[in-house]
């Protein structure tokens, strides 16, 4: 019979036992009958020597070896019944947990992912970059050539949208542009048919023609995984790509936080974006590559850099520009070259979330520990209440051993589903935020895997807890003797028993008003962000970004001017215009400004950012014109003019009028060309919500020095006016050239977009201040019910020698504010240690808010007086009559 | 725990009688007597001291247990029938496994009492 068959049929194999012992008794006593012993002798002798039947089953048991697991049925049932009883214990400790770990892990993983991870590619460990952001192309091909055989291995790659639709609405892609190494070096293996190879980075494309990879997301979404996909036809940009391969989908791209759509080889970057002499290929100071190279085995990074320091004379001497002032020729790659681990891939997302992830951390990391305190307390409360049960069990003949297996069964019976609590909210929690920290046009792709280890480690931490605090009472249960079982505990008597659970709640107390605080410092940083006035008004505003790299470029005039009166034909469209850099697109232009009739200024001081519109801009964003005039139709081929903001005007001019003024920019390099300032208009934000106005000088747009390949058209629609207008305005702007592509955004959703950090943050803390608050609401409340049915007899007392029901409340209600202002003043002090930490993630705000702090303890204040008052006001209504019958 | 402790307190007891028996020799025994015929556990008991002419005495609280474990490892199966009394007994029986178990059993314990007697024989003493 196997093991779970005797675990199973435990009673038969009883009966079976039963009567083969009893059978042997009586063959034992006939013999002895026989042998001329009385029956009386015989029975007597006979049981003697069988050493007790009992005992003799208990050995046999033994041997069954499923002693253990009936024990263990047993502790189950009789613990689960014991916790239905209380269900509100079972809710809370569940809920404390599973948010506990969850949170946690979710947190845990998404830093995992964002901070710590390796690519997922051979021995990522190898991987250097070069320190310094982005290179142009000759640089890259330089150092391809002068690394070879000096390190394992070298590639390159750029980030770039491009578009899959042939004009009007655009259908954009991400694509990477990778040298023909790029996944060679990286060590990463086709899905499906191969990934690209130096023989594809060609320029115009290699012996196949134009070549491409994608993703296998992309291959999904847009080819329902078709197992021929090797040799089919991609248009991007218009140009016919081949599709070789499919990159498995783990490997998700160098950079952390973004994926790609199709990866082509750099050289075919001139095909889908023609650009003359700054092409993407040629431009010398076109930067727009990020180089990585492979160490070779036991190379460290010091011998790794000072070998392409070796050779950085001859990659600069081959990637150096004939032309340009020669102030920037002379700089060129001057400083030394330096490399970098990059064993966990680039990220953008990283360095905005680095701060708010290691905060959070913190944050989720302060509700396990409360959640666990929660835990404890109330297991201990509950522990307390079964003193009695504890010493009747011991004095019916149960052991020590035995009463611990019994709590611990019960304490596993809360953690065990409260560890599959946390995992369902890790799954779900991490999932909802990398939706939370996505942008519009930008989601977040993450991998995500689950980490087993650390999802281990929180449910063993709180099992460990709810184990710890769930056996005490069993400890303490060692000084109870039998005798406790009938004196003591039958009537309730107090114990001594708050030592524990007083610092607890405080604890709680003081862990919570961190949380508070925090929520209330960065819940103040978002409104103050979200309500901040930027200078323009973002309702009923539609930005449409508009590839014109197919227009030749001394025909963009010519298109920025009939995409506007395209526009403003449209019913619906209340103004319209076009500007180079659109606001809070991310973008940016700047330029050094010298001011005619004064020494030029150094370094940032002499800085404006820039921006190139249409007549009406202003007018469209509700930026307000204070003097002079907007830029005209006429001032494109007129004397060169610019309108100035209030920053640029009180950065270069002080309180004087900028009207008039003249001043001379950089507009090409080492050129200097001079502008009269005719208007002035009020600062608005430039690149983002949180910085401060920058000095900003508009031109008009003209397409006179090498105009960009792209445009921003605004318009701004009747109110909600957007879905009738936006459909039209891509009919118009395909009307003016039907090659344009266009991809729209609302400013609305722009400025979303721009607070999603700050929005994640501030509705995290939020959430996990408040979860808090209510856990340390239920930690005093149990004590504290606890403490009044534990001096029921007390305070029956107390009140039989006339003391009112008002001093029974006062009496309980003393002993919560104790525990309440202990927490509240170690809470405080804690927040006014800790909270300089997140002071670079607070807009406008000092970390030691006094209000904040303020509110915050006010609001534990409050939270905890009605957590007491509850079990109070019960003590006020004992019934001391009652009281004295029970006593 | 406690299931231990009356555990290893009550194999102390049976110590008495095993002491002479080397650990595994009454599974083996056990083995030996049911070889010829099934027989159940009294009688097993009796076959035992009449064997060996009163020297091994085991009682019920090792004999039982020694009978379910070869039971629950397949060298022996149990079942109830009329005994010569007339009465149902438990009658254990050999299995083909505890056949095998029982020659391999006894082909060791001659090669170790072989052994034993030539360390304890006297070295002269040798034919």
């Amino acid at each position: 019979m196997t093991w779970f068959g005797r675990f199973r049929r435990r009673a038969a194999l009883d009966r079976d036992l039963d009567r083969e012992l009893q059978d042997h008794l009586e063959r034992r006593t006939q013999a002895l009958i026989a042998a001329g012993l009385t029956p009386a002798q015989a029975d007597r002798q006979a049981r003697i020597e069988s050493g007790g039947a009992e005992q003799v089953k208990e050995t046999v048991r033994d041997v069954r070896g499923t002693r253990w697991a009936h024990d263990l049925v047993q502790d189950v049932r009789y613990g689960a019944r014991s916790l239905g009883k209380s269900p509100g214990l079972v809710i809370a400790a569940l809920l404390s947990m599973g948010l506990g770990i969850g949170a946690n892990a979710a947190i845990f993983s998404l830093v995992d992912a964002l901070l710590l991870r390796a690519l997922p590619v051979e021995r990522p460990g190898e991987l250097v970059q070069l320190e310094g952001g982005s290179w142009t192309n000759p640089i890259w091909e330089a150092v391809r050539r002068h690394t070879a055989g000096r390190f394992a291995g070298s590639l390159a790659w750029g980030e770039e949208r491009l578009d899959l639709s042939n004009g009007g609405e655009a259908d954009p892609i991400d694509a990477l542009m990778v040298s023909g190494s790029f996944f060679e070096t990286l060590g990463v293996r086709p899905a499906i048919g191969r990934l690209l190879a130096d023989a594809d980075d060609r320029r115009g494309g290699g012996p196949d023609g134009p070549t491409a990879v994608i993703s296998e997301r992309f291959w999904e979404r847009r080819f329902g995984r078709d197992p021929n996909i090797s040799g089919r036809g991609l248009s991007i940009n218009g140009i016919a790509f081949t599709i070789v391969g499919v990159v498995p989908a783990r490997f998700l791209g160098p950079t952390v936080g973004k994926t790609f759509d199709v990866a082509a080889p750099i050289g075919t970057i001139d095909l889908v974006r023609p650009g003359g002499p700054q092409s993407q290929l040629d431009g010398r100071w076109t930067w727009w590559l990020n180089i990585m190279l492979r160490r070779q085995p036991g190379q460290s990074i010091e011998a790794a850099t000072a070998a392409l320091r070796g050779v950085q004379p001859q990659i600069r001497l081959e990637s150096l520009p004939g032309d340009g002032p020669p102030k920037a020729v002379e700089g060129f790659l001057s400083g030394p070259l330096t490399l970098e681990p990059a064993s966990t891939g680039l990220s953008e997302l990283r360095r905005h979330y680095r701060e708010p992830l290691i905060a959070l951390a913190g944050i989720v990391g302060l509700v396990l520990l409360i959640a666990c305190a929660n835990v404890a307390n109330l297991l201990l409360a509950r522990a307390a209440s079964r003193r009695h049960e504890l010493a009747a069990r011991l004095a019916l003949g149960a052991s020590h051993r035995r009463l611990v297996r019994q709590l611990l069964t019960e304490s596993l019976l809360l953690a065990v589903p409260g560890a599959i609590a946390g995992l369902a909210v890790a799954v779900w929690g991490s999932r909802f935020l990398v939706a939370q920290i996505g942008r519009t046009d930008d989601p977040v792709a993450l991998a995500l895997p689950l980490d087993w280890r650390l999802l281990g480690f929180l449910a063993a931490l709180s099992i460990v807890t709810a184990i710890g605090f769930g056996v005490v009472p069993a400890w303490r249960a060692r000084r109870l003797d039998a005798a406790d079982a009938v004196s003591h505990a039958s009537h309730g008597r107090v114990t001594r028993r708050g030592a524990v659970s007083g610092p607890l709640v405080i604890g709680q107390i003081a862990l919570s008003l961190l949380l508070v605080v925090a929520a209330g410092l960065f819940g103040r940083t978002f409104s103050a962000l979200a309500t901040r006035d930027i200078g323009l008004d973002p309702d009923d505003l539609h930005v449409a970004f508009i590839d014109i790299g197919k227009v030749a470029p001394d025909q963009r005039g010519r298109v920025y001017d009939e995409l506007q009166q395209a526009a403003l034909t449209i019913p619906g469209v209340r103004a319209a215009a076009t500007s180079m850099i659109g606001p809070l697109s991310g973008m940016g232009w700047n330029t050094r400004v010298e001011i005619a009739g004064e020494a030029p200024r150094a370094g940032r001081d002499a800085m404006t950012f820039m921006n190139a519109v249409t007549p009406g801009w202003f007018a469209t964003y509700g930026i307000r014109l204070i003097a002079g005039r907007d830029v005209g139709p006429g001032d494109r081929s007129g004397p060169p003019v610019a309108v100035a903001n209030e920053a640029f005007a009180r950065r270069f001019f002080g309180a004087a009028s900028p009207i008039g003024r003249r001043v001379r920019l950089e507009s090409g390099p080492g050129e200097m060309a001079e502008v009269e300032i005719v208007g002035l208009v009020a600062d608005a934000a430039y690149r983002g919500v949180r910085e401060e106005f920058q000095p900003t000088l508009f031109r008009p747009l003209s397409p006179e020095v090498e105009p960009p390949p792209f445009t921003n058209l605004s318009v701004r629609t009747t109110p909600g006016g957007a879905q009738g207008v936006l459909p039209a305005l891509t009919r118009a702007i395909r009307g003016v050239d039907p090659t344009l592509s266009i991809r729209y955004q609302s400013m609305t959703s722009r400025m979303r977009d721009q607070l999603t950090e700050v929005r994640t943050i501030a509705l995290l803390s939020g959430f996990f201040g408040a979860l808090a608050l209510l856990l340390a609401a239920i930690g005093l409340y149990g004590v504290t019910s606890y403490g009044v049915n534990e001096r029921r007899r007390e305070i029956g007392i107390r009140m039989t020698l006339g003391a009112g029901r008002g001093a029974a409340e006062r009496f309980v209600l003393g002993r919560v504010a104790r525990l309440v202002v202990i927490g509240v003043a170690i809470g405080l002090a804690a927040s006014l240690a800790l909270s300089p930490i997140v002071q670079t993630m607070l807009y406008q705000l000092q970390p030691r808010d006094p209000a904040t702090m303020a509110g915050a303890a006010g609001m534990l204040t409050i939270v905890g007086l009605l957590a007491g008052w509850l079990p109070a006001r019960r003590a006020a209504r004992i019934d001391p009559a009652q009281v004295l019958r029970e006593g | 725990m406690p299931i231990l402790r009356r555990s290893r307190a009550r194999r102390a007891d049976a110590d008495d009688v095993r002491s002479d028996l080397p650990q595994g020799t009454l599974d083996l025994l056990i083995l030996k007597v049911l070889a010829p015929e099934p027989l159940h556990g009294y009688a097993i008991a009796q076959r035992l001291q009449q064997v060996s002419r009163d020297v091994v005495q085991v009682q019920q609280g090792t004999l039982y247990p020694a009978l379910h474990r070869l039971e629950q490892r397949g060298y022996l199966s149990a079942s109830w029938k009329a005994s010569d009394t007339g009465r149902d007994a438990k009658f254990y029986r050999l299995t083909k496994q505890g056949q095998a178990q029982l020659e391999s059993g006894t082909a060791s314990w001659e090669r170790l009492a072989a052994a034993i007697g030539l360390i304890l024989r006297p070295a002269g003493g040798r034919p």
